[in-house]
């Protein structure tokens, strides 16, 4: 385990600490390369490249934008639902989201 | 005295260089990785880099703000509720919790489920299992998660599988015979993986991560790349990622191709293109440790690989960085300060786009 | 034609892997009245090592390492006639191989076992799993000179220790070397298990079966 966290604290983007899920679900979405990803995902968010893995800009953007954040704040979107708002801000389809809209009578 | 810095063998073992053996090593390194790969140097600016990361005085050390990139991770939920053979460390869990714990508790960028055994043929007998657990997971979770395992095509030999072991038939001078008997588990290969994953992404999945392409030879990634094909062209938007095993693409069949490239001695720049061709999103260099060399002469040598498989990838380069590849040490509990080194030096001198 | 230029043209006739050119070379040889040992050590032997170095770098593959040594053993047969009947059948030594009991990881080790019996040594490959006295059952029946252990798992790699601790109980470890490889074996598990050594992949194996058996 210490390793992945090694990683994660030297050269990781935090996860949903920050934007670190959105910048790796574009490269893994569309292929996109690491500048292109957090440009993508910068302007769509309207903040810096650099706030992209600032966990303090992030924490009270990513609850206004309803995309999920660590602590588990009542009432706000976690899973499916956070991850609707992020295909939404992100213009993707994610196939989670996907099936749940599927399941709905 | 010259001041002596501390560094790692490639065991893990601390030992002791100076500064000129330092870069002694990383030129000795470098210049492997170059030969084998005709592949460029490293430039002197980008050697004065690599000092200054294997000299820094702390322990653990960083990438500058604003460089980092997202942290994919391979065998997932396995780390925390698995045993020693999968590098787990058997805290009793579900892999639900697995996987929470890695997004909100460890800051990971995205995940992935994968079973126990962690090869795709033993994932049949338990998809409903695999199908059930994907599906709880992706209702709870945020972060990009993928269903895992290793294409591992000596599952399809004897005594194992149903076609005769080509190690033993290749011993005995039984060459073509060998060659059929990996075309035909290549073909058993891809067509369970897209079985396996036909059902993961009916439950939910992002997409699927390949771990180990071409641990069992050319025949593997062979097996590996038309599966990838055959995913791409059945769910469009699925994410792929495909990591590889070994730096060097093994020619157990040796006559193996791929969109007319030959798949046996291709090295990770190489690959790179077959991969993106193929229709991955990801693409995973490897290269490998020697226990037998300091850490500079490893990493020298890894960020030379990496740095042009980078170069020559069509898509996002996540560099494998576990025990024993990409200038980490072969180690179970591997050192922070040398996980940390190699981890800075892929991003800012390799420039992967993820680890 | 020199000698060396001939040992060159044998050389370079295996790392073709082809059997007629090897034995055209081998004939050609004999005809310019070049003793037969060194037509296989300077010529023959020669260009198998290269071949192991051309594996190593990823120009040849595995069928070809076969193919050569195939081509070798045709080329060697041509100068049984030359040679005492012991020189021609002797090898340069026996070796067991196998991947130790709990540990289903066959590949590395076969690969091992080929570059072994390709460099001309005499290899009893009993498998992967392969429950610890076989190990020692195998190396009596066989006489072996050596024994390769391969673990790729941490938590197989005790295997390896069990079985030098068999061969001491068993009176044999003196007669015996002990080779360990396999991801997570390293010279420094090597040293403290008691090996005699350890290699890191199948072009270093041979190099070290050759520095301890010959």
């Amino acid at each position: 385990m210490g390793m992945p966290i090694s990683h994660i604290m030297t050269s990781g983007m935090s996860g949903i600490r920050a934007a670190g899920d959105l910048v790796a679900r574009m490269e893994l979405a569309k292929g996109m390369r690491i500048g292109e990803a957090k440009d993508y995902v910068a302007k769509k968010l309207d903040v810096t490249t650099d706030d992209l893995s600032d966990e303090y800009v992030m924490r009270e953007l990513r609850e206004e934008l309803g995309i999920g954040v660590i602590t588990s704040v009542a009432g706000a979107p976690k899973g499916i639902a956070a991850k609707m708002n992020i295909e939404k801000l992100l213009d993707l389809k994610i196939n989670s989201c996907e099936k749940f809209r599927g399941q709905l009578k | 005295m010259a001041t002596e810095y501390k560094l790692r063998m490639g065991d893990g073992k601390r030992i002791f260089m100076t500064k000129e053996q330092i870069v002694a090593d990383l030129k000795e390194g470098m210049a492997d990785a170059a030969d084998l790969g005709s592949i460029p140097d490293l430039s002197e600016d980008e050697l004065d880099k690599l000092v200054d990361i294997i000299t820094m005085p702390s322990r653990m050390v960083g990438v500058e703000q604003g460089k980092e990139v997202p942290v994919t991770h391979d065998i997932g939920t396995i780390r925390i509720d698995g045993d020693q053979g999968n590098s787990g460390v058997g805290i009793p869990s579900s892999r639900l919790v697995g996987a929470m714990m890695h997004e909100r508790a460890f800051g990971a960028d995205t995940m992935e489920l994968g079973h126990i055994d962690y090869s795709y043929k033993p994932a049949k007998p338990v998809i409903a299992q695999e199908m059930q657990t994907m599906e709880i997971c992706q209702q709870n979770m945020i972060v990009p998660m993928l269903y895992g395992a290793m294409p591992n095509m000596g599952l399809y030999y004897t005594p194992d599988g149903p076609f005769e072991n080509p190690g033993d038939l290749m011993k005995a001078f039984k060459i073509e015979e060998a060659r059929q008997s990996m075309e035909h588990s290549a073909e058993h290969l891809t067509r369970d993986i897209v079985w396996i994953m036909q059902r993961m992404m009916a439950s939910g999945s992002d997409g699927v991560n390949f771990d180990t392409v071409g641990a069992a030879g050319d025949g593997d990634m062979y097996a590996s790349l038309h599966a990838i094909e055959a995913l791409r062209k059945q769910f469009p938007d699925i994410y792929i990622e495909a990591g590889m095993a070994g730096e060097l693409m093994l020619g157990m069949h040796g006559e193996l191709e791929y969109d007319g490239t030959t798949l046996a001695g291709l090295w990770p720049h190489e690959q790179a293109p077959l991969v993106a061709k193929a229709g991955a999103n990801v693409f995973g260099p490897v290269c490998n440790t020697n226990t037998s060399k300091s850490a500079a002469w490893n990493l020298g040598r890894a960020v030379t690989f990496i740095k042009a498989a980078v170069k020559a990838s069509p898509i996002p380069c996540h560099v494998n960085m576990g025990m024993g590849v990409g200038g980490i040490p072969m180690l179970e509990t591997p050192t922070i300060d040398a996980v940390s080194r190699a981890s800075k030096a892929m991003v800012e001198i390799a420039g992967v786009d993820g680890i | 034609m020199s000698n060396e230029e001939m040992f060159k043209e044998l050389a370079d006739a295996v790392v073709t892997c082809k059997k007629d050119v090897v034995t055209a070379a081998v004939e050609k040889a004999r005809s310019e009245g070049i003793p037969a040992p060194e037509i296989i050590e300077k010529g023959l032997a020669a260009g198998m090592n290269e071949v192991g170095v051309l594996f190593e770098r990823g120009k040849l593959f595995l069928p070809h390492v076969m193919m050569a040594a195939g081509a070798m053993e045709e080329g060697v047969k041509l100068l049984e006639a030359d040679m005492p009947k012991d020189a021609v059948t002797k090898k340069l030594g026996v070796i067991v191989n196998g991947t130790v009991e709990g540990d289903v990881h066959d590949i590395g080790k076969a690969i091992v076992s080929t570059m072994l019996q390709s460099a001309g040594f005499e290899v009893h490959d009993i498998g992967r799993d392969v429950p610890l006295q076989n190990f020692i059952d195998k190396i009596k029946e066989t006489n072996a000179d050596m024994v390769g252990l391969s673990a790729l798992m941490t938590t197989t790699l005790q295997g390896q220790k069990d079985v030098i601790e068999m061969l001491k109980e068993n009176g044999m470890r003196d007669n015996v070397k002990v080779m360990v490889g396999g991801a997570p074996a390293t010279q420094a598990w090597a040293e403290k298990i008691g090996a005699d050594c350890y290699a890191e992949n199948a072009s270093e194996a041979v190099v070290k079966a050759k520095e301890l058996l010959l």
